[in-house]
């Protein structure tokens, strides 16, 4: 009996120290466990035209004009997070899901005139799915806009009657 | 001569000697050395190996069928019945497999770790059993959830693969149990194995919470968790049926895995025993001249 | 439908994986009651066969 609780106590005691020793090394860690950086990171403080990074946002909206430059498609649009908005240009196919007011990640470089030159463009999708026929019923009711942003809270649409909202 | 003359000299020898001959004198109580007779003590009431297999062959059926009907069912339902996303097309019916298999990825390993704190503080010696058989079920499950998240990633986001922090630390989830089946199996003698198995096991659980969060403590590619405690689900309940029903298949199908193989390693390690009390005989019997 | 092989494999992974395993356990099963059954029936009949 004895033995054993002192087994237990041996091992919450180690677990508190590998938990600490993981907690404290997460933190120092903090800046580099991100995958992207945000428009306003950029704003604040010039990665420097060499560094090759990732800026993550939403394409902002009637931003993106997409065109060709000898033979190849050339995709100008911009990214933001709401506070600040950074020009990027792509060339190259872009993923499907790419649209207005969809997430996106993009690898490449900030140049000196303040356009980031990406080398490749990752959709990022949000944790929401919604038929296509309930999309269409909140667009017709104006209760969301794509382009705008994320849908209205789930509650308000998950029970929808597809049949209903389709029509 | 003796028995005892003609053994071959060392420790080991006589220790797994001394082990031989239990199963022959009490076959009820077969390695289950280390089990207290003090009735009524919990958790030790399972470590009975005949109880066990009794208990575990009854409740095997149930854990099958009910896997096999529940994943069939959610997963036919998730691919033909279930309405395609509004912008992921039917790519999102990848969704029906692969976040059952992350969430049994995650629950195997905690599974795992009850396991291995059974196995350290009670020396439990069915927990043994339990986790060496988890590890390769869980490791599968895992595996299933990085290749289908992959061929998720690649139509949907543009890519098999990124080292963002949800990724990686599945990836790292994933070499954790290949480490544990390794190590587990490394030793000659099993139980210094299950206690390293049990050491490493605990100090991965360190991982767990860092895959759930992940999603939120950092930027990633990958989304945060739709379905949460607090909140209404994020999804279409005509998404969300089919999901909980490969869900709940799944995890009885991993039940139903693992039941299985402790049974099998039960059996194994009886087998053993008796084969081992039966040299030993035969070395009595036949006493080799010196 | 749409992104069918990525759908395909997906699904083919997610069923063919844990059958094998199925399948694995299955045979490690019958193999040890009937090694166990060899080597002293009075330990076989302790489980109910099937």
């Amino acid at each position: 009996m004895t033995r054993k609780r002192r087994r237990l106590y041996l091992l919450l005691a180690c677990g508190l120290g590998v938990g600490t020793a993981a907690a404290l090394a997460l933190s120092a860690f903090r800046d580099n466990l991100v995958f992207f950086v945000l428009p306003s990171d950029l704003a604040a403080q010039h990665p420097g035209p060499e560094r090759t990074l990732r800026l993550g946002g939403l394409v902002a909206e009637g931003s993106v004009v997409r065109g060709s430059e000898d033979g190849h498609p050339l995709a100008r649009f911009r990214i933001t997070d709401g506070r600040d908005a950074v020009p990027v240009t792509f060339s190259g196919i872009l993923p499907d899901l790419f649209r207005e007011g969809q997430g996106v990640v993009a690898l490449g470089t900030l140049g000196q005139d303040g356009v980031f030159h990406a080398a490749e463009v990752l959709a990022k999708h949000d944790e929401t799915y919604m038929p296509k026929d309930v999309a269409e019923a909140l667009k017709q009711k104006g209760l969301w806009n794509p382009k705008a942003g994320p849908p209205p809270p789930a509650s308000t649409w998950n029970t929808l009657a597809p049949a209903k909202a389709g029509g | 001569m003796t028995a005892e003359s003609s053994a071959a000299p060392g420790g080991f020898e006589m220790a797994s000697r001394a082990a031989m001959f239990r199963p022959v004198d009490a076959l009820s109580s077969l390695a289950t050395p280390a089990a207290p007779k003090a009735p009524g003590r919990g958790l030790h009431r399972f470590a009975n190996p005949g109880r066990f297999l009794r208990l575990a062959a009854a409740l095997q059926p149930w854990l099958t069928a009910g896997g096999l009907i529940l994943t069939a069912a959610g997963l036919v339902w998730g691919l033909v019945f279930a309405p395609a996303d509004w912008q992921q097309g039917d790519a999102v019916r990848i969704m029906y497999v692969h976040v059952p298999a992350a969430w049994l990825a995650s629950a195997g390993y905690l599974a795992l770790a009850v396991c291995s704190v059974l196995s350290l503080v009670w020396r439990h010696p069915l927990a043994d059993l339990a986790a060496a058989e988890i590890g390769p079920v869980g490791a599968a499950f895992t595996g299933i959830c990085l290749a289908t998240g992959s061929l998720w990633g690649k139509p949907m986001w543009g890519a098999w693969w990124v080292w963002d922090a949800r990724l990686t630390s599945v990836l790292v989830l994933f070499f954790l149990y290949l480490g544990h089946i390794a190590l587990i199996r490394a030793f000659d003698d099993p139980t210094r194995g299950y206690r390293a198995g049990a050491i490493l096991a605990l100090v991965g659980v360190v991982n767990l919470p860092i895959i759930k969060f992940s999603v939120d403590w950092w930027n990633t590619l990958h989304q945060p968790a739709t379905i949460s405690l607090t909140g209404a689900p994020s999804m279409y309940l005509g998404m969300l049926w089919p999901l909980a029903l490969t869900a709940l298949g799944y995890t009885l199908v991993f039940a139903a895995l693992v039941t299985a193989r402790t049974r099998a390693a039960v059996m194994e390690r009886r087998i053993r025993a008796l084969l081992m009390a039966a040299a030993a005989r035969e070395d009595g019997a036949v006493p080799v001249a010196a | 439908m749409t992104h069918l092989p990525y759908i395909a494999a997906a699904y083919a992974l997610a069923v063919l994986v844990p059958a094998a395993y199925g399948l694995a356990a299955m045979r490690r099963l019958r193999q040890a009651r009937a090694r166990l059954a060899a080597l002293d029936p009075r330990l076989a009949v302790r489980e109910p066969g099937r």
